[in-house]
């Protein structure tokens, strides 16, 4: 048979906390633990009432809140979801990321080669040569008479 | 949560949904079934003074921003946050303001033992309950304010462990910790009367 309750035990039971299965049933079979714990229990709940002693009339103080009600309640508010979060820190620091390359990198070696412009006069001399070339690879495959097939009937 | 309170919370649900749309009688009976825990953890925070105003304030801030109400917890521990916020932002206003009065407290505790109501015990029984009441009083405010927000919160505004954790944005092991640890300190500071 287990002894009186300790300190700890008789402060859970007053508190409503869990306790052991043997601190349980000896709870339940002590008077003399039952009646320490209800005296605090008692006493705790003299406090309460006090307190209460003091509360407003409660149907009037329920019409003074539906007056000051407004006619209806604010839209929801936006809110992000829990897993925007770990997203919008992913972006953040990808721009912030490009942004310091951006800042920091040198630009890479322009290569003049690959970049100058063809003369306009090359330009020109070989387009010239394509239009003077009457065998243009491809244009051979074109059927003479299928334009006019296709104006006569509308139809291919 | 037991299974009263579970029925509670579902028809607060029906209510929330109602009053969401703008119902003023569906929240009218959410004020009929939740003021007096509000008014109670008001009462805690910014004093029997101000805890009436408090309590109005919170239950048409909760109506304003019910369609923020997303049922992750039950309708009235989200009521009780709203509570605590509402309190918290008045003593920090009370603070800027530097009109905080000392000796309201005092004045307060004394006032307990006057207020005591009759019991069907004899004079001598009553007035030694008077003076334990009023040492119970005395022992909380020696307590840490987190300790004696949770003891407040479970035995005068009757919430449960679970309620109080989600409430406070805490662990719900804190909360027995903190609790253990202010009944403990309660029950040594009372001595003779517990």
């Amino acid at each position: 048979m287990k002894h009186h309750l300790e300190e700890h035990e008789m402060t859970a039971a007053v508190a409503g906390l869990e306790l052991d299965a043997a601190a349980e049933k000896h709870l339940g079979s002590c008077l003399s633990c039952r009646q320490r714990v209800s005296a605090m229990r008692d006493l705790i709940d003299a406090r309460r009432q006090d307190l209460e002693a003091d509360a407003p009339d409660w149907e009037r103080q329920r019409q003074e809140v539906l007056l000051r009600l407004p006619s209806v309640p604010a839209a929801q508010s936006a809110r992000r979801h829990f897993w925007t979060r770990p997203l919008l820190a992913v972006a953040a620091v990808l721009v912030a990321a490009i942004g310091l390359r951006a800042l920091w990198m040198p630009a890479p070696p322009v290569d003049l080669a690959v970049d100058s412009e063809l003369p306009v006069e090359q330009i020109l001399a070989e387009v010239d040569a394509v239009l003077a070339d009457d065998s243009i690879p491809g244009l051979e495959l074109i059927d003479p008479g299928l334009e006019d097939g296709v104006n006569g009937n509308g139809t291919s | 949560m037991d299974p009263s309170r579970s029925d509670l919370s579902q028809a607060d649900d029906a209510l929330v949904l109602r009053a969401q749309n703008g119902d003023h009688d569906a929240f009218g009976e959410l004020v009929n079934r939740h003021q007096r825990r509000v008014w109670m953890v008001c009462r805690q925070y910014v004093g029997v003074g101000e805890a009436d105003a408090a309590a109005q304030d919170s239950l048409v801030k909760a109506f304003t921003r019910i369609r923020d109400f997303d049922r992750r917890a039950a309708f009235s521990t989200w009521l009780t946050r709203i509570a605590i916020n509402t309190c918290l932002d008045e003593l920090r206003r009370r603070r800027r303001e530097a009109a905080v009065d000392d000796d309201r407290d005092g004045d307060e505790e004394a006032g307990l033992l006057e207020r005591m109501p009759d019991g069907g015990a004899g004079p001598e029984a009553r007035s030694m309950q008077k003076q334990a009441v009023a040492s119970l009083a005395t022992a909380e405010e020696r307590l840490p304010p987190r300790q004696r927000e949770i003891f407040r919160l479970r035995f005068y505004a009757e919430m449960e462990l679970e309620e109080i954790a989600t409430a406070l944005e805490v662990h719900v092991g804190t909360v027995k910790t903190q609790l253990h640890r202010a009944v403990h300190r309660l029950r040594e500071e009372l001595g003779d009367y517990r």
